[in-house]
């Protein structure tokens, strides 16, 4: 069982420090996606408290076998951080004031979508093994090809290939769990409170 | 066929070889190999994407402490005594909370005393009692159920305690409104209950609660529409 895995089923239990150690783990994402959707440092910060209280109040509905305490936080972030927008949306319309939003996920490149996706695969490359990683960092950040990576690393370039080609799996698997697109985790706290 | 090799993929999904003749015209007719393709090069992109958002330090004490303090607010009884029949069933009593002493009122301590199921419930610290300033018991209106109910409290910290029971099932969610009963078309959302029997919303810092004093709880559709659905299920007045 890897280190997520027990952490989820320590979450879905109850065990308060589990609730801490997600929180430490990944308050941060949590906080940088609200950031991006929102652009707006106090509401980025209402919307992690609200998000940890209603995955910890909602935790009996968690799924660990379907997803990542991540994806589940993240999720549930998403959810509210669009919310708000929406809500803010409406109150503006409703007292009538013309304003324009302050400019939260503008360009296609930045759905909220895409924000979670990031995050889900900047936390499975943290977890991939080291060397796997290694020269997965040097192809993704440094843009080196194969055989630069090869010589970097000392590595011979079939040893490159697996690692870049498993790494690329793993990355993808994850995404595949706990991304965007993955629907709907369960019917649970995603829209609670 | 011949499809192509997964290396091949790698290698394509990461700009690092471009396709050749054979290989684009494979693509054009398999869509399995450029499903694969479009998969493998969006992960290639958000990896390259991740570099400033693999170490993320946690949010600020302060957020935590709220999370402590919203957590305690809704886990631990408060006044009447038949809550207490309500709130183990939110906290099972597995998970006691050990980053925190348990403190309980006397009040608190006397209803546990009756409930047999106590000790889940000094479940988080709960910080001092915010006073109730409005409250406003919810009636069903002829859309909804008979038997549906609320009732709401606006604590002195701003926030508003939303209780519910027996609201029909709906395809969307449940929103909570403020209406200004002498202009209808005027009103603020709080925010959406769907599922829970009782949830805690933050009322926006400003609102007039004599103005708008009316609470409304709307079955809203997943439309996309933010506006009032015009289907209100309960309703209810403030007073102080």
């Amino acid at each position: 069982m890897s280190p997520g895995d027990e952490l989820a089923e320590r979450f879905r239990d109850g065990d308060d420090r589990a609730l801490r150690t997600a929180y430490e783990q990944y308050g941060g994402a949590v906080l940088a996606l609200a950031v991006r959707v929102l652009g707006n440092r106090a509401d980025a910060e209402d919307v992690t408290q609200a998000t940890f209280v209603a995955a910890w109040m909602g935790r009996e509905t968690f799924d660990p076998g379907r997803g990542s305490v991540l994806g589940w936080l993240l999720g549930i972030a998403r959810r509210k951080a669009v919310d708000r927008i929406r809500s803010t949306v409406r109150d503006e319309r409703i007292s009538d004031t013309v304003r324009s939003l302050p400019p939260p996920a503008t360009t296609p490149e930045e759905t909220p979508e895409r924000v979670v996706d990031r995050l889900v695969v900047a936390d499975a490359l943290n977890r991939l093994p080291g060397e796997q990683r290694r020269t997965l960092e040097l192809a993704f950040f440094d843009d080196l090809t194969h055989p630069q990576i090869a010589a970097v690393t000392g590595l011979p370039l079939g040893t490159v290939k697996s690692h870049i080609r498993r790494g690329m799996a793993s990355l993808r698997r994850r995404w595949e769990v706990d991304g965007a697109a993955s629907g709907p985790r369960s019917a649970g706290p995603s829209r609670a409170l | 066929m011949q499809h192509l090799d997964p290396d091949r993929l790698v290698l394509l999904a990461l700009s690092e070889d471009a396709a050749d003749p054979g290989e684009s015209a494979h693509l054009a007719d398999c869509a399995g190999c450029r499903d694969e393709l479009r998969a493998l090069h969006h992960v290639a992109e958000l990896g390259a994407e991740a570099a400033d958002v693999r170490s993320l330090p946690p949010p600020p004490e302060h957020v935590w402490a709220g999370i402590q303090a919203d957590l305690a607010r809704l886990t631990t009884p408060v006044q009447e005594p038949e809550r207490t029949v309500v709130v183990p069933m939110r906290t099972p009593a597995r998970g006691r909370p050990r980053w925190l002493a348990p403190v309980l009122s006397a009040a608190a301590a006397a209803v546990l005393a009756v409930a047999g199921t106590a000790v889940a419930l000094g479940a988080f610290d709960r910080p001092p009692a915010a006073d109730v300033t409005a409250r406003a018991t919810l009636a069903p209106l002829p859309t909804a159920p008979a038997a549906a109910r609320g009732s709401v409290e606006v604590l002195s910290d701003g926030e508003m305690v939303v209780d519910v029971s027996d609201l029909p099932l709906t395809t969307g969610f449940h929103e909570v409104w403020l209406i200004d009963p002498d202009d209808t078309s005027k009103m603020v959302s709080l925010g959406n209950l769907s599922g829970r029997a009782e949830v805690v919303l933050p009322v926006p810092p400003g609102t007039d609660l004599n103005r708008y004093r009316l609470v409304d709880v709307s079955d809203e559709a997943h439309d996309g529409d933010a506006a009032h659905s015009g289907k209100s299920l309960l309703r209810g007045t403030l007073t102080s």
